[in-house]
């Protein structure tokens, strides 16, 4: 007899991560800030007047650079509803995209920022893409981290290098310890050193800051995160009208039927130079990240598949207008 | 250029083996992403993956100063409900640049190590595995036994368990280099509790090589566990029934483990059979349980006598 080669298999022990489609280029057309809706519609009007030539520029750099021209570009809108609750889905979504479409600029999704905290319904269950981020966070290392010891940490806070050693005087030995500098880890010649709060904490509640959200955000238009394999908040249309409360509302809603992708291989965001603070912490973030090995890989093959050459380090696939 | 990485074993701090839900519970050391778990031959769970960073010197035998940047898997296993592993390794890979780039590079590459400058495989792998134990005089180097050590115990100190081990027996250190070329296996017990495992297999490195080291660190630890049970016994030096108390936890937690190779991977299990002839792993445990079960048997014997004896009188 021959001999059989018996193959066996287990589900449980295998992992099976989930891929999601992918446009080539997802730009953020703004940000929705309480500040910005108490300033009435003619702030957003001059928001989006002034994104629309660089969407238009986005769209033809990319029909250039894609076998064929046909370009995957998505847009997408995010509204502040973590920070501030403010107006309803029903008074100020109409608002939004009346003024968008003075500008001949179609929102393809429109997304909740607290869904980049934490979401729960009925359809997807709950998810806290901010915890799942949070975990998926390694600290860039100062020189002489040999793995011996815990990296060190200042809980809720995340730094690109050495921080200054404490400078408080030493009373017993009568001396005060002269001030030193901290220190980044890949300076080129000098250091421009960032401590970013990640969150902070009053009592058992949490609070986000603006850039790691932000820059879960990114991930999430980076199409790079999954919960248990599964892609985290796909898109949704909506059935029948708005909604008058926040809540009622899905993470993120597919306004436009035939919208490129949601998530993309790049994201694009046009942003006021206000926002240049809150992006360099974000890039600090994203910069200590570690995506998936094989979600990576997945989005690596599909890119080449389609003769598009991806920047290996996430943080160079997000670029920024800032004007 | 090589793998290097280490495995520490030891027995799960709880009183009897834990349930295959408890150890989804136990490993879930990250948000989002699931335990794997493996029921036949025998329970096994693994943790995700997690990574450390680290820029230090790596060990060289030449005692060479070289640097490597970069980034360390570690992950955790309960095999059988009873066995408890924190398991770490790096790819050490040549840079193409001369210094130290933004950490996003480094994170663009999983469990890989960087080395800045010149280095020679053979260099770092002696000073990894050989005699020695890795670690420089002159400063900090590259210490993955640290890192291990704190996944394991990240698992043992979980509030989960009871923390109430029926016996105690040292933790046992792997540390092993893989390498590609001609297939050849070398395993070496060193003093204590320490093992190194010199690897050449054909092919690229996969995570299989790692599924190997860490089967053989939980049969090694197994063998070192049962041979230290047996010792404690005092077979012949203590009465019978004595001993046979005495070896009563290899029985009820130890003997049902041993199933080598199950999780190895076929290309793989010639690496298995070649230390299955010598030194011989399998033939020891089971010359080991039959002396356990010898034990049992006659002082069972004894018993039945005394007890006939006893009705006779």
């Amino acid at each position: 007899m021959t001999p059989v080669h018996a193959t066996f298999g287990e589900v449980a022990a295998e992992r099976r991560i989930a891929s999601v489609p992918l446009s080539h280029v997802s730009v953020e057309l703004g940000h929705l800030y309480m500040e910005d809706y108490e300033a009435g519609p003619d702030r957003l009007r001059e928001q989006f007047r002034r994104v629309a030539p660089w969407l238009a520029t986005v769209r033809s750099l990319w029909q250039e650079r894609v076998p064929g021209g046909r370009a995957r570009v998505s847009t997408c809108f995010l509204v502040d509803d973590y920070f501030s609750r403010f107006s309803t889905p029903a008074e100020l979504v109409p608002m939004v995209l009346e003024a968008a479409a003075e500008h001949d600029l179609s929102i393809d999704y429109l997304a909740r920022e607290s869904a980049c905290a934490q979401f729960e319904d009925a359809q997807s269950g709950g998810v806290e893409l901010a915890r799942l981020v949070e975990d998926r966070l390694v600290d860039d290392p100062p020189p002489e981290t040999d793995g011996s010891r815990p990296p060190v940490k200042e809980t809720g806070w995340l730094c690109n290098g050495s921080r200054s050693p404490r400078t408080a005087p030493m009373q017993a030995m009568g001396k005060t310890r002269p001030w030193e500098p901290p220190a980044q880890n890949a300076k080129r010649g000098h250091s421009i050193f960032v401590d970013v709060e990640l969150w902070d904490e009053k009592g058992p509640r949490r609070t986000w800051s603006c850039p790691f959200l932000a820059a879960v955000w990114q991930l999430l238009r980076l199409g790079l995160l999954r919960s248990d394999g599964q892609v985290p908040l796909p898109p949704v249309a909506l059935d029948g009208g708005w909604p008058r409360d926040w809540d009622g509302l899905p993470a993120v809603v597919r306004l436009n039927p035939q919208a490129a992708p949601f998530s993309a291989y790049t994201t694009l965001s046009v942003l006021s130079p206000r926002f240049l603070p809150v992006e360099l912490a974000v890039r600090t973030i994203l910069s200590q990240v570690a995506v998936d090995d094989e979600v990576l890989r997945q989005v690596a093959t599909r890119s080449e598949s389609e003769g598009v050459r991806l920047e290996e380090e996430l943080v160079d696939r997000i670029s920024y207008v800032f004007v | 250029m090589l793998v290097m990485g280490e495995v520490h074993t030891g027995l799960l701090q709880n009183s009897g083996e834990i349930s295959e839900s408890t150890c989804r519970q136990v490993l879930g050391l990250m948000a989002g992403e699931t335990v794997r778990v493996s029921r036949r031959p025998i329970v096994h769970a693994l943790s995700p993956e997690r990574l450390t960073g680290v820029d230090c010197a790596l060990p060289t035998a030449s005692r060479s100063r070289v640097r490597g940047v970069g980034t360390v898997v570690s992950r955790c296993a309960v095999t059988g409900g009873r066995v408890a592993q924190g398991s770490s390794y790096v790819r050490v890979v040549r840079s193409d640049a001369d210094r130290r780039l933004p950490w996003s590079h480094y994170l663009a590459r999983p469990g890989v190590v960087e080395v800045l400058g010149k280095a020679k495989a053979a260099d770092l792998a002696e000073g990894f595995t050989g005699d020695s134990a890795p670690g420089r005089p002159d400063g900090a180097c590259l210490d993955l036994g640290a890192v291990s050590g704190r996944f394991l115990d990240l698992v043992q100190q979980s509030t989960l368990l009871d923390r109430r081990a029926p016996f105690k027996i040292p933790r046992t250190s792997l540390r092993w280099v893989a390498e590609t070329g001609e297939p050849s296996i070398r395993f070496t017990l060193h003093a204590e509790q320490e093992r190194t495992l010199r690897l050449t297999h054909p092919g690229p490195f996969t995570t299989a090589v790692v599924d190997l080291c860490e089967d053989l660190a939980t049969h090694d630890w197994l063998l070192t566990s049962l041979l230290v049970i047996v010792e404690r016994a005092r077979i012949g030096g203590t009465p019978g029934a004595q001993a046979v108390a005495r070896l009563a936890p290899a029985i009820d937690h130890l003997m049902h483990l041993w199933m080598p190779a199950a999780r190895v991977e076929e290309w793989l299990t010639p690496f298995w059979e070649s230390l299955e002839r010598r030194p011989g792993f399998t033939r020891q445990w089971r010359s080991l349980v039959d002396r356990v079960r010898d034990q049992v048997a006659m002082n069972t014997l004894a018993l039945l006598n005394a007890t006939a004896d006893a009705g006779r009188r």
